[in-house]
């Protein structure tokens, strides 16, 4: 009888197994991206039958990709990864990704018009696109309601009223007369890189490679300058490390903080439980000539295996996972970020979700990394913003000095 | 062997001389056969291959074009290299010799103990059974610009990691903090086997503090110091974690070393040819120090 039962159990396992294509799937969220993705895993696992993920978190940064470029050389690559948009120079020049054709989005319903066209350009080589977007993500502006209300920065909609560098500096003159901390900048090499990149590209004229040299020029001149000086003037304080930075705003002592949409649900989680002021969050104020913001994107990507080609079925399968998870990231953003599928930020119910609606403009002028080897997360360039800038914005290196060693370092590293 | 079996059984002697010898060689050979296939397949393969791939513009996995001596050429001329070159160097001098000194004043000095040597001993060693990224972020604390405690108890905002001039001293201070237990527990080890008659004797003859310690102490702890010292090189000639946890090089470089250089060009920015050159290059720096360091000791020995 006991062995009836385990013979049909086996059976009923085997016959499920063939019928299911199990899609091997590879991220690097962890914390609160993480757990949300984990859910929309579930959520597609549950509704689909045919199609099972098998998801593994690894350690994110260098570790994560090296790892993608270990499997792919040896055949025991995933059949889906998640990949910084950022982070495509290396592995288009690696081989590690494997192009995705307009035939196989549109076998899904999708189509490079279903997103931002500047995301889409910033993921083509050669013509090639080489992975469907997730998201947009970037900084932005987390303000304190009750403290620029009081310094009457306000405007009638609630949103502050900044115009320009002049304005936002008086601004913070006022919010430190009245004896808050104006700004709380985060000193880790990925914000100091975010916040100078966007000040960079509100300039005109501002191009960050011209013939394989890093070229900051006058623009970035004046975007370091702006930074160091807010220190130096006591808008910022300096040295201030990333998770010290959100504890001056969040404990009321800051009244602005510039960090990444992914810090929302810290605030949203501080809010429902009573813990946190009035806040809200909005684009980076245009300082300079016209709107733009750093910005990156969660991807998905199809490794490009050679020795061990993803057969059509698991092709079909992993299309169908991107598709789904596109047209359900609504849940995806409430981890800050923008939802990189048009229909989800167009939706009634996206216009609905604060502050994300406010600001998802920032998605139009967004600016992404430059497409070579030498930037993007965890890169060359990131370590000479640790190494460089960072202590020069706090006095350290005069400003130009800090320009020509940057250059210098990041340059040489594209050869 | 010859002559013992020609005593033991002096008869047959030459047909099972040879046999011996050989089930001799075979013995010693399936003795050593395991470490050296392991030595061969683990050290002397990667090795070679190392100095092949730093003549190729290989990427992090696989097999590169032959760019004959391009990387090297490249290094040569690469203002990092020299910089971290540099920066490894001046880090051995603020540890290898403080970092033995410490040691042995520690031992000196914690063996003089009547009282609480065990307590004392394990205050000191403490720190040595950390991993690396519990040390780093216990200073990280320490020393934070808003929330460190020195920073709260002069009222300042100093960031010693931002510090050009500091960060390398503060990183080897650390270090030293760290580590200098191992040595002295060594030099303890070291004193201990100096016999007590030489101090009787000493004593015996009128000799003082100092004439004790440079006398008998110092010649007779030399083969321990040596070690020590040949330990220490070693060791901080590979620093790497300390740096990549506390300033990833920064401020200006000013803390960028040999091995941070390999790691970024090999698994950041996946140039494996480079980063063969510059681990090759590394190497026979260690060689060079080693064997300067071996003759100089010795004749250290003989004083």
């Amino acid at each position: 009888m006991k062995a009836k039962g385990l013979l049909v159990l086996v059976l009923a396992l085997l016959t499920f197994g063939y019928a299911q294509t199990e899609v091997v799937w590879w991220d690097f969220l962890g914390g609160g991206d993480g757990i949300r993705m984990k859910k929309l895993i579930d959520d597609f696992n549950a509704s689909n039958d045919d199609i099972k993920i098998n998801a593994t978190t690894l350690e994110w940064g260098p570790p994560f990709y090296t790892k993608v470029q270990t499997s792919v050389a040896v055949g025991e690559s995933p059949d889906i990864m998640t990949y910084h948009v950022s982070r495509f120079p290396l592995g288009v020049q690696g081989n590690v990704l494997r192009p995705i054709t307009d035939e196989e989005l549109a076998s899904v319903g999708l189509s490079k018009s279903d997103y931002p066209a500047n995301l889409i350009e910033a993921m083509t080589y050669d013509g090639n696109l080489y992975g469907v977007p997730l998201d947009i993500h970037s900084v932005v502006l987390y303000y304190n309601k009750e403290i620029l209300g009081a310094a009457g920065l306000l405007g009638d909609d609630g949103l502050p009223t900044f115009e320009g560098l002049e304005s936002f500096n008086a601004g913070m003159q006022i919010i430190k007369d009245a004896g808050s901390i104006p700004l709380a900048l985060p000193g880790d090499e990925g914000t100091i890189w975010r916040t100078f990149y966007s000040l960079f590209n509100q300039q005109e004229g501002a191009q960050f490679i011209t013939n394989n040299q890093v070229t900051l020029g006058e623009q970035g001149k004046v975007a370091l300058q702006t930074i160091t000086d807010w220190i130096s003037n006591g808008y910022a304080p300096g040295n201030t490390a990333y998770g010290d930075a959100i504890a001056l705003f969040t404990s009321s002592q800051a009244a602005m903080m510039i960090n990444g949409v992914w810090e929302v649900p810290t605030m949203v989680d501080l809010a429902a439980k009573g813990e946190l002021f009035d806040w809200g969050a909005i684009r980076i104020p245009v300082l300079f000539d016209k709107p733009a913001t750093w910005a990156d994107s969660h991807a998905f990507a199809i490794p490009n295996d050679a020795k061990k080609p993803i057969t059509p079925e698991k092709l079909a399968a992993v299309l169908e996972v991107i598709s789904w998870i596109n047209k359900n990231s609504l849940f995806w953003a409430t981890a800050g970020h923008i939802p990189a599928y048009n229909p989800v930020t167009a939706s009634d119910d996206y216009k609905m979700m604060e502050p994300n609606a406010t600001y998802a403009v920032l998605a139009e002028t967004a600016v992404f990394d430059p497409q070579s080897t030498a930037t993007g997360v965890a890169s060359p360039t990131y370590d000479a913003v640790l190494n460089i800038f960072v202590p020069s914005i706090n006095g350290q290196l005069p400003v130009d000095q800090a320009l020509e060693m940057f250059s210098q370092q990041v340059s040489s590293n594209m050869q | 062997m010859a002559t013992q079996s020609q005593t033991v059984r002096p008869v047959a002697v030459r047909s099972s001389s040879r046999r011996r010898k050989y089930q001799i060689w075979r013995a010693a050979f399936l003795l050593v056969a395991p470490f050296t296939l392991l030595y061969l397949v683990l050290f002397i393969f990667p090795t070679l291959r190392v100095i092949q791939l730093s003549f190729t513009d290989a990427p992090l996995i696989g097999a590169g074009k032959w760019v004959g001596t391009a990387n090297y050429e490249r290094l040569f001329k690469d203002f990092l290299f020299w910089k971290a070159l540099k920066n490894t160097a001046y880090f051995v001098l603020l540890t290898v010799i403080p970092n033995t000194a410490f040691g042995l004043i520690f031992a000196l000095m914690v063996v003089r103990l009547k009282r609480f040597q065990g307590f004392v001993l394990a205050a000191f060693f403490l720190p040595n059974m950390l991993t690396v990224s519990v040390v780093t972020r216990i200073w990280q604390w320490l020393t934070s610009s808003q929330f460190g405690i020195f920073n709260i108890m002069f009222g300042t905002n100093y960031a010693v990691f931002n510090d050009p001039n500091w960060a390398m001293p503060m990183i080897a201070f650390i270090t030293i903090w760290w580590t200098v237990g191992f040595n002295m527990l060594l030099f303890i080890a070291g004193i201990q086997t100096i016999s007590k008659e030489y101090y009787e004797a000493a004593a015996l003859d009128g000799a003082n503090g100092n004439q004790i310690f440079w006398r008998i102490t110092w010649p007779l702890l030399w083969p321990t110091t040596a070690l020590v010292l040949t330990l220490q090189l070693i060791a901080q000639l590979k620093i790497f974690d300390q740096v990549w946890l506390l300033t990833r090089g920064g401020p200006f470089n000013s803390t960028t070393v040999m091995l941070q250089f390999v790691y970024t060009q090999a698994f950041q920015n996946f140039k494996g040819g480079y980063a063969s050159a510059i681990a090759l290059v590394l190497f026979v720096i260690i060689l060079i120090a080693s064997i300067i360091q071996y003759r100089v000791l010795r004749t250290g020995g003989s004083r």
